[in-house]
């Protein structure tokens, strides 16, 4: 399967993917964007299948890529790695089509527990 | 008015341990040790800010040997191999983490800024009309690291969402 990690930190861009290899889930092809539009583009032109997304980004924040993918008719498997997690967040990712929403910090067991179901 | 803020020290300071226990320590075996020094001396700093049903600043300052020693936390890497620009996105995570849970605690309406991050001495840094109203301060391994909380004083609320 192929995985895009879209975050502006590049460290945490790392800091994910090197938390997927622990919770086991290195295998997969991982792709990385710096932005909002930047995961909007690569989630066309490269077809990840899940998209493990940010929130708060420049150019446009990871709930705007979501909105922008659904209303172009794509329905990629998509959801939040974040630092910020309130309520209505969690509202607003789950009505746009969000299928999860993990908290920064975050840890290996949590990746495994959200991605297995998902990855297999 | 900004509303009373619900973060105390003891919030912040279980944030701060988190942040440690995933990142910068995940052994357990240099944690943050409290000094409750607000004055302690920094060279770096990153801050994020919080408008709406709470107003004002969450700032992470530190030497720059304890900067380093976080990004090679952060990366996987020796402190001497950690580039400008990685010390300056690992500083400026932190606030933007720290900041995230903070916001998580608040009321509904508050939104948070992307990190700024100052090369330079949290003490350069002026956020007008604001007091700090918590923080927690330590030695990390012989090396300074603070984080506070800054609020806004006066009728400034800006629009929430």
């Amino acid at each position: 399967m192929k995985i895009l990690i879209a975050d502006d930190s590049r460290v945490m861009r790392q800091i994910v993917i090197r938390t997927l290899r622990q919770a086991g889930f290195g295998d997969h092809d991982l792709i990385e964007a710096a932005n909002g539009r930047e995961a909007v583009e690569m989630t066309q032109s490269e077809s990840p299948d899940l998209v493990l997304s940010d929130w708060n980004m420049p150019e446009m924040t990871g709930i705007e890529a979501l909105r922008h993918l659904r209303a172009a008719g794509n329905d990629v498997k998509f959801g939040f790695v974040t630092s910020e997690s309130t309520p209505e967040m969690k509202e607003q990712a789950e009505s746009a089509g969000a299928l999860f929403f993990i908290v920064k910090p975050f840890s290996a067991e949590r990746f495994d527990e959200v991605f297995a179901p998902i990855l297999g | 008015m900004s509303v009373e803020v619900e973060v105390n020290e003891n919030d912040l300071a279980e944030m701060v341990e988190q942040v440690w226990e995933s990142y910068l320590d995940p052994e357990g075996v240099s944690p943050l040790i409290p000094t409750y020094d607000e004055n302690q001396a920094s060279e770096v700093h990153s801050s994020v800010s919080i408008t709406g049903s709470w107003t004002g600043y969450v700032v992470y300052a530190s030497s720059t040997p304890a900067a380093r020693r976080a990004a090679g936390a952060f990366l996987a890497m020796e402190p001497d191999e950690v580039s400008e620009e990685d010390l300056s996105d690992v500083l400026g995570e932190l606030a933007n983490i720290i900041g995230g849970n903070v916001k998580a605690m608040l009321p509904p309406g508050a939104l948070l800024s992307l990190p700024q991050v100052v090369l330079a001495p949290e003490a350069t840094a002026r956020y007008p009309n604001t007091q700090r109203i918590s923080g927690v301060y330590g030695m990390w391994d012989g090396e300074p690291v603070s984080i506070s909380m800054w609020q806004s004083r006066g009728d400034n609320k800006e629009g929430a969402e």
